[in-house]
C-alpha cells in the first residue's frame, strides 16, 4: 500500500470514535496508577505484588457476581483481597526481614495459585447481560462517568489521608526513615498500612477492569506494574512540565490518572495507525517515549552546554 | 536524668571484623547536666549515642532515661524521652515536606497518631514564634519543602524539632560536623541557647576540642569503648587543647593523632 | 490551575460527545447513575446524534454492492490461530468477492486487556461483523457489543467460555463460531488403542488455559470410565514446563497434552524429556504432535476458519439469525502419528494413520 493510500485510509472521525473507550479503559487503570503512586512514590518502595493483586481483585469480584453478590459489594470485597495481599507482602518484609522487592514477588508468585483457587480455572467470564454491572465497555459513556466518580472520590479521599497525622507518618517514611523513627513513628506499621492501602486500590482497579472487559483471566495482571509505573512516570512529568511551581499533592494525583489515560489513548492510536500487529508494542513504547523526552528536550533547548558554549564561549582558554 | 550501668556491645562478633564498641561503660548524668563527649576515631562517641537512642538493642547492661528503664525498647518507642540531632542534615528532616509539616510530625512526637488533620492553626502560631528565635528568617517561609534549604538552615530546623517538646534527653551527635565554621557557630549557639532556656540535659558528640571545652558543664573523652576522663565544673572551665591531649596520652597510652581533632 | 480544569472539562466534554455521537447501544443491565446526564450532553450534538444511531444489522442490508468492514481480534501469534484466521479471510474472500470486504486485522500480542481495547476499536469503527479468535478475544468482544455479531474461532467450549445456562449448541446471544474441540471420546479410544496396557495417564497442561482444563477433566472422566487412572500435571508458564514434564513422565505410563497454547509453543522442551524416558504423547492437536508427540486427532485450523466464514456469510448476506445458529465443528478429524517419534520409541502403528507431513 503506498503512503498516500495509507494516509487516505485513515480515518481520523474513527479515531475520535475510539476515544471514549481508551478514556474508560484509562480511567479504571488509573486507580491502579494511583495504588502504585502510593508505593512507588510515597513509601518508595517497589510493589511487585500489584501484578497479582490486580487479577485477585478481578478473581474476587467476578466470582462474587456470579454467586449473586451485588456488584458494588463484590468491589468491597475485592479491595479486602487487594488489602490484605499488600498486608502479606508488609509482613514478609517487615517481620521476616526479607527484602522489600523479593518479598513483594513472593506475594505476586503466591498469588497466582490463590487466585486459580478463587475462580476455580483460569478465565471466567461475567455477562453484561446477565449481571448488573457497575460499569462495561458494552457502554463506553456510563464507564467514563462512572470511572470519573470513582477517581474523584478517590482522589478526594487520598488528599484528605495524607494531609492527616496518619498519611503525613506515611510520607515520613517513605521520605526519611531515620527521622520518621526519631520522631517516634513505628516505620513498620507505617509500610504495613501504606502497603495495604496500595493493593486494596489496586484491586478495586481489577475488580472494575473484570467488570468493564466481560471477564477475570489469571494473566490478567500480568505486567500491571509496568503500566502502573508508566503512568505515574508520565503524569509526574507532564505535572511538573505544566504546572512548574505551584505543585499541590490533590493535582499530582489528578496527573496521575491523566498519565494512564494517555497510556490507553497511546494504545489506542497505534492500534487505529494500523501499524503491523508484531510491532504494536514497539510503537506503544515509541510514543510512550517522546511522551517523556519532550518536556526533558524543552528544557535543554532552553539551557544546556552547548548553549553556555555558544553565548560566552567559543575563545580558545 | 540518664543512667546508663555496664553496658557494652560488640560488632560483628565471632568473625574478622569484630569490635567491641563499648565495653563495660558506666555513666550517669544529673538533670541539667551538658555533656561534650571527644575522642578519637572508633573510640565510642557515636556509638554510646546510639546505645542510648535505641538504634540497636545492647548486649549487656541497663539504660534509664529519667527513670523509665528504655534497655527492651526499640527506637521509635523511646523517641518521646529523647530528641536527636543528626551529623547529617538530610537525616533529621523529610526533605519532601514542608517545614511546618517537619514541625507537626515533632509536635506529635510520643503521642498517638490518628486521622486528625497534620497541623492546627494555633500550631502554626507556635511555630512561627518558635522559628522566629532561629533568627534565620525561616518562619516566612513555613510552606516550603525543606528540600530547598541550606544544611544549616537543615539542622537549625532539626534542633528545633528535637527541643520542640522538652525533652528528657538531647542527643547531639557531631551535628555541625558536616556545616561551615560560621553557620558551625551559630548552630552551636542555638544548642547553647535552647539548652540553657529550657534546663535540658545534654549529649553532645563533637570532634572539635575547643567547642567541647567551651560548651556544657562536663566533658567526657572516650577510648576504645570506655569512658576515660570525665570532667566536669571549674576543672572543665580551665581546661586548654594542650590539657586534652596530655591527658589522652597518659590514660590510652598512645597519641590522639587526628587532623579534625588537632587543627581545629 | 485554571487552565488544568479547563483541559480536564474540555477532554470529559469531548469523550461524552464522542461517545454520544458514536453509538447508542442500550444495555438494560448497567447500573446507570449518569444516564440521565449522558443524555443532555447529547443535546449538544444532536445532529450527528441522530446521524449515528443506525444499529449494525441495518447497515447488513444485503446490498451487492456493499463493502463489509470485518474486524479481527486474535489473541496471539500462534501457528494455529493464524491458520484459522486465514481460512476465515480466504472464505469471505471467495464468498463476498475481494472488493466487497475489508478486514481490520489485530492481534493482542497475549494481551487480555488488549483485547478490550481492539474490541471497543471495533465497536466505535461500527465494523458489520467481528471475528474473535480464542477465548478472552471472544469475552471481550461479547462486553464491548450486543449488537454487532460476533463469530467465534478456536474456542473450545462456548458455555465455558460465556458462562451460559442451559447450553444446548446455540448461544442466543449476538454470538455463534466454530470450535476447536476434536471429538475426546475419539481421542481417548486412540489412546487405549495404541497402549492398550497402559494404567496411568498423565495429562499435561498449562494453568493459566481454560480450554485446556475442559478438555482434561472431559477425558479423565472418558478414560475414568475405562478404569485407566489419570492425574493432571500443570504448569504456570514455559518456565516450569521442563520440571513438571519430567515429574508427570516418571509417574505416568503415557501422557496426554489437551490444545494448550503454552505445550505449543513449547514441544522442544518436552519432547527433549519424553522421548529420552521412553513415553509416549497422545496430543490435541497436529502442531503439539509433530513437535513432541507419538499420535493425534487432528483437525485442521484452517477448516474450522474457513466455516466460520462461512457462517458470517450467512450472518451478513442471508440474514441468518446469528443467536440460532448452532456451533459447528471441524468437518473432518484425521487420525495421525509422528513417524520419527514412533520409530524411536519402537510404537508401531495401524494403517488408518496417516503420517504428518514433515514441514
Amino acid at each position: 500500500m503506498g503512503i498516500a493510500e495509507y494516509f487516505a485510509s485513515l480515518n481520523f472521525m474513527t479515531l475520535l470514535k475510539v476515544v471514549p473507550g481508551n478514556v474508560a479503559q484509562g480511567l479504571v487503570w488509573g486507580i491502579l496508577a494511583l495504588g502504585v503512586f502510593i508505593t512507588y512514590k510515597i513509601l518508595d518502595f517497589a510493589d511487585l505484588t500489584v501484578d497479582g493483586s490486580f487479577a485477585t481483585g478481578g478473581a474476587v469480584t467476578v466470582m462474587l457476581i456470579l454467586a449473586g453478590v451485588p456488584a458494588p459489594l463484590a468491589l468491597l470485597a475485592a479491595v479486602l483481597a487487594g488489602c490484605l495481599a499488600g498486608l502479606v507482602t508488609g509482613l514478609l518484609h517487615t517481620a521476616l526481614g526479607i527484602p522489600g522487592i523479593l518479598a513483594s514477588i513472593l506475594t505476586q508468585i503466591a498469588l497466582f495459585s490463590v487466585n486459580l483457587n478463587i475462580m476455580g480455572k483460569a478465565n471466567q467470564a461475567v455477562s453484561v447481560d446477565k449481571y448488573a454491572l457497575v460499569l462495561s465497555s458494552r457502554s463506553n459513556s456510563t464507564a467514563i462517568l462512572i470511572g470519573l466518580v470513582f477517581v474523584a472520590v478517590i482522589i478526594g479521599l487520598l488528599y484528605w489521608y495524607f494531609g492527616t497525622e496518619q498519611g503525613c507518618a506515611i510520607r515520613a517514611t517513605g521520605c526519611t526513615p531515620s527521622m520518621a523513627k526519631a520522631q517516634g513513628i513505628n516505620i513498620s506499621s507505617m509500610k504495613l498500612l501504606a502497603l495495604s492501602l496500595s493493593n486494596g486500590l489496586v484491586a478495586l482497579s481489577g475488580g472494575l477492569t473484570a467488570q468493564y472487559q466481560g471477564f477475570s483471566d489469571i494473566n490478567m495482571g500480568r505486567g500491571a506494574i509496568v503500566i502502573g509505573l508508566a503512568a505515574v512516570i508520565i503524569g509526574d512529568v507532564l505535572h511538573s512540565a505544566i504546572m512548574r511551581k505551584k505543585q499541590n499533592f490533590g493535582v499530582r494525583l489528578a496527573f496521575v490518572v491523566l498519565g494512564s489515560i494517555i497510556y490507553y489513548l497511546v494504545i489506542g492510536i497505534v492500534l487505529w495507525l494500523k501499524m503491523p500487529t508484531n510491532d504494536m508494542k514497539l510503537f506503544t513504547a515509541i510514543i510512550v517515549a517522546i511522551f517523556l523526552a519532550v518536556p526533558y528536550l524543552k528544557e535543554r533547548s532552553r539551557s544546556s552546554f552547548a548553549r553556555a558554549a555558544k553565548n560566552g564561549g567559543g575563545h580558545n582558554a | 536524668m540518664l543512667d546508663i550501668t555496664n553496658v557494652s556491645k560488640t560488632f560483628n562478633a565471632g568473625t574478622v571484623n569484630e569490635k567491641r564498641a563499648l565495653d563495660s561503660v558506666e555513666l550517669h548524668l544529673n538533670s541539667g547536666d551538658f555533656v561534650t563527649v571527644i575522642g578519637s576515631n572508633g573510640a565510642g562517641k557515636s556509638t554510646l549515642l546510639n546505645a542510648v537512642a535505641g538504634t540497636w538493642p545492647v548486649d549487656s547492661g541497663s539504660i534509664v532515661i529519667g527513670g523509665q528503664d528504655v534497655t527492651g525498647l526499640p527506637d521509635y518507642k523511646r523517641a518521646s524521652l529523647l530528641g536527636r540531632v543528626f551529623q547529617d542534615p538530610m537525616t533529621g528532616t523529610a526533605a519532601d515536606m514542608m517545614i511546618e509539616e517537619n514541625l507537626a510530625l515533632a509536635a506529635r512526637r510520643g503521642r498517638r497518631r490518628g486521622l486528625r488533620w497534620q497541623i492546627t492553626p494555633a500550631e502554626r502560631e507556635v511555630f512561627h514564634k518558635r522559628l522566629q528565635s532561629l533568627g534565620l528568617g525561616l518562619e516566612d517561609r513555613m510552606g516550603i519543602k525543606v528540600g530547598l534549604l541550606s544544611g544549616g538552615q537543615r539542622q537549625a530546623l532539626t534542633l528545633l524539632m528535637a527541643t520542640l517538646q522538652n525533652p528528657r534527653l538531647l542527643l547531639l551527635d557531631e551535628h555541625t560536623a558536616a556545616l561551615d565554621p560560621t553557620t558551625a557557630a551559630k548552630v552551636l549557639e542555638l544548642s547553647d541557647a535552647v539548652i540553657s532556656e529550657n534546663h535540658l540535659t545534654a549529649l553532645m558528640v563533637t570532634h572539635n576540642m575547643k567547642d567541647a571545652i567551651r560548651h556544657g558543664n562536663r566533658l567526657i573523652m572516650m577510648n576504645d569503648g570506655k569512658i576515660i576522663l570525665d570532667v566536669s565544673g571549674e576543672e572543665k572551665s580551665r581546661l586548654t587543647k594542650a590539657d586534652l591531649l596530655q591527658k589522652f596520652s597518659e590514660l590510652s597510652g598512645s597519641t590522639l593523632e587526628n587532623d579534625r581533632v588537632l587543627l581545629s | 490551575m485554571k487552565k488544568l480544569i479547563c483541559l480536564i472539562l474540555a477532554l470529559t466534554m469531548l469523550a461524552a460527545l464522542c461517545a454520544c455521537a458514536g453509538k447508542t447501544e442500550s444495555s438494560p443491565s448497567v447500573q446507570s447513575a449518569g444516564s440521565a446526564a449522558a443524555g443532555s450532553s447529547s443535546a449538544a450534538a444532536s445532529a450527528s446524534a441522530a446521524s449515528g444511531s443506525s444499529s449494525a444489522a441495518a447497515s447488513a442490508s444485503g446490498a451487492s454492492s456493499t463493502v463489509y468492514h470485518i474486524g479481527i481480534c486474535q489473541l496471539v501469534q500462534h501457528v494455529a490461530l493464524d491458520a484459522a484466521t486465514k481460512g476465515f479471510k480466504e472464505a469471505l474472500t471467495k464468498l463476498l468477492g475481494a472488493d466487497n470486504v475489508v478486514f481490520d486485522e489485530q492481534n493482542a500480542q497475549g494481551d487480555s486487556a488488549t483485547c478490550a481495547t481492539i474490541c471497543n476499536q471495533f465497536v466505535a469503527d461500527n465494523d458489520d461483523l467481528i471475528l474473535a479468535n480464542a477465548t478472552p478475544a471472544l469475552q471481550a468482544a461479547a462486553s464491548a457489543t450486543g449488537t454487532i455479531p460476533i463469530i467465534g474461532t478456536s474456542i473450545t467450549d462456548y458455555a465455558t467460555a460465556l458462562n451460559l445456562d442451559n447450553y444446548n449448541g446455540t448461544t442466543g446471544l449476538n454470538i455463534s463460531g466454530t470450535s476447536d474441540l476434536a471429538p475426546l471420546k475419539d481421542q481417548a479410544a486412540m489412546l487405549e488403542e495404541l497402549f492398550p496396557d497402559a494404567k496411568t495417564v498423565g495429562i499435561l497442561f498449562c494453568s493459566a488455559e481454560p480450554n485446556s482444563y475442559y478438555q482434561a477433566s472431559v477425558i479423565e472422566g472418558i478414560l475414568g470410565g475405562d478404569g485407566i487412572t489419570c492425574k493432571e500435571y500443570t504448569f504456570t508458564d514455559s518456565n516450569d514446563v521442563a520440571s513438571v514434564t519430567t515429574t508427570a513422565c516418571a509417574e505416568s505410563d503415557v501422557l496426554y497434552i489437551p490444545t494448550d497454547n503454552t505445550a505449543a509453543s513449547n514441544t522442544e522442551v518436552i519432547k527433549n524429556i519424553a522421548v529420552p524416558a521412553k513415553k509416549a504423547i497422545i496430543c490435541g492437536e497436529e502442531g503439539i504432535c509433530s513437535g513432541c508427540g507419538v499420535a493425534t486427532l487432528s483437525i485442521n485450523y484452517y477448516d474450522i476458519g474457513y466455516t466460520a466464514g462461512e457462517m458470517a456469510y450467512d450472518v451478513l448476506t442471508k440474514g441468518a439469525d446469528i443467536a440460532a445458529m448452532p456451533i459447528e465443528f471441524a468437518p473432518k478429524v484425521t487420525k495421525e502419528y509422528n513417524a520419527d517419534i514412533c520409530q524411536t520409541l519402537g510404537i508401531t502403528v495401524p494403517s488408518d494413520y496417516t503420517a504428518i507431513a514433515a514441514n
